[in-house]
């Protein structure tokens, strides 16, 4: 795994990124990947408290089009991210928080997924089924969690 | 050339006199028992309380320029700013309770509940700790002022506890390691939080979801609420603690201004009522969309100079 991550920072994208002193290399693309984070949390926040029973009477079938927008942002960050990462492999990679990251990462996805369907389902007008409300309760967590252990990567060196 | 200490003189009245103001169209609102002056004197407080903002962290780009000129007291600066604090946050409480009064009006055949009794009880408490705190900032350079032969009032009045101030701040930042990362936490969950419902709202004055009548956001409304709230307590906990990182940066006053303009905007929308009449597959006008676009503008460039206060403006 370390010859891998020296090699993916010995690349020409990733030491562009980790040594141009301008504002349109590690920079922008930071600000790209807070942008991400905010389609990708703030539209998964918005669909999940509304279907925990916050904000009720707005239909659930008028949030369809929020999971464009939630995929969207994750691309985002998918790209952005991994050219982050690139820039300094050797150490992020070696921190187990980043792994716990990925890992809430894979979770939020995961429940995106019923849960989309469930909004896009002809009966999303109606009652929300438990089962649905639970897994909304989980991924405002683990949305809560990326962003927080995110946040801690840049600090933990 | 007009720089941050004249920005500081100016904006300083706001707060004083502006209070006052909206006070009077409260007291003018209960006596004639209008909803519409109730609704403008809480869109005034509202106003004044985002501008408090820039009001109070302008003082601490004075306090760089003058602390050290002679026959200005260091002391007296420092007592005023905790002063101006304490005001601060009472201010801050005003302006949230002053826009649950105009979110409860909007609720359909809504009125405004226990935000009145709020918004009267806070505007006191602020006005008086404006007042003192003006006091306290007058005789920085205005000794004239004081009575002959007295000298400022360093200890006086209501001051900020001692745990909100700068010093005891930045102690904490330093000394526990987790402190600043936690603070940047939950100031990236208030952003994904505030960003959610300025996106959802917005995309619907600009056609989207347009099975929904705008007036269904209203609940989700305070979630974006409460996101500003959770980041203007730890946003000033940064500014507080490490100030002459903020006051000079370039890319810091970019991001007061752009956060002051889309406050603007969203009081705008609160207020505006082409927007809470679209009904299901309604169709905004054209001034509504632009006010919406301009929003979500606004809200991006708040997050492009935030990202940048190191970059641009040498932060950290």
């Amino acid at each position: 795994m370390e010859s891998f991550f020296e090699w993916l920072q010995a690349l020409s994208v990733s030491n562009w990124i980790a040594t141009d002193e301008s504002i349109w290399s590690f920079p922008t693309i930071l600000f790209f990947h807070s942008v991400g984070m905010g389609l990708t949390a703030g539209v998964m926040f918005m669909i999940c408290l509304r279907l925990v029973g916050v904000g009720r009477p707005l239909p659930v079938s008028s949030m369809r089009m929020l999971f464009k927008i939630f995929w969207a942002g994750f691309a985002l960050n998918a790209v952005t991210g991994s050219l982050l990462f690139a820039a300094h492999a050797t150490i992020t990679g070696n921190q187990p928080i980043y792994y716990t990251k990925l890992t809430l990462i894979a979770i939020g996805v995961a429940l995106a997924v019923p849960l989309q369907k469930f909004v896009k389902s002809d009966g999303s007008d109606g009652n929300v089924p438990s089962a649905v409300r639970g897994l909304a309760v989980a991924a405002l967590a683990v949305w809560v969690g990326v962003i927080t252990t995110g946040r801690f990567i840049a600090y933990l060196q | 050339m007009v720089n941050l200490v004249h920005l500081h003189l100016l904006l300083n009245h706001v707060p004083t006199v502006g209070t006052i103001v909206a006070f009077g169209f409260l007291l003018l609102a209960f006596a004639k028992k209008s909803d519409d002056l109730l609704r403008g004197s809480f869109a005034l407080f509202f106003a004044i309380a985002l501008v408090s903002l820039a009001t109070y962290m302008t003082g601490h780009a004075a306090e760089a320029v003058m602390k050290d000129r002679p026959g200005v007291s260091a002391e007296l600066i420092a007592v005023h700013q905790s002063a101006a604090f304490l005001a601060l946050v009472f201010m801050e409480a005003t302006g949230v309770a002053a826009w649950f009064g105009l979110w409860q009006a909007r609720k359909p055949g809504g009125r405004s509940k226990w935000a009145s009794p709020a918004v009267l009880l806070l505007s006191v408490i602020t006005i008086a700790l404006m007042a003192n705190a003006a006091n306290i900032g007058g005789e920085i350079i205005h000794p004239e002022i004081l009575a002959p032969g007295t000298h400022p009032s360093v200890t006086s009045g209501a001051l900020a506890p001692y745990a909100l101030r700068g010093a005891a701040v930045r102690y904490y930042q330093f000394h526990h390691p987790n402190a600043w990362p936690t603070l940047e936490a939950l100031h990236f969950i208030g952003l994904s939080l505030l960003f959610g419902v300025v996106l959802v709202g917005n995309l619907r004055i600009l056609g989207f979801m347009r099975n929904a009548p705008f007036i269904d956001i209203h609940r989700l409304l305070p979630w974006g609420v409460l996101g500003f709230v959770i980041n203007s307590v730890t946003g000033m906990l940064f500014f507080v603690g490490q100030a002459f990182q903020y006051v000079d940066n370039i890319a810091f006053h970019f991001k007061v201004l752009f956060m002051l303009l889309a406050g603007a905007n969203v009081l705008y929308l609160t207020l505006f009522d082409d927007v809470w009449a679209l009904g299901t597959g309604d169709n905004a006008p054209a001034t509504a969309k632009l006010l919406a676009a301009s929003q979500i503008f606004l809200w991006l460039g708040v997050i492009y100079f935030g990202r940048m206060l190191p970059y641009i403006g040498g932060a950290f």
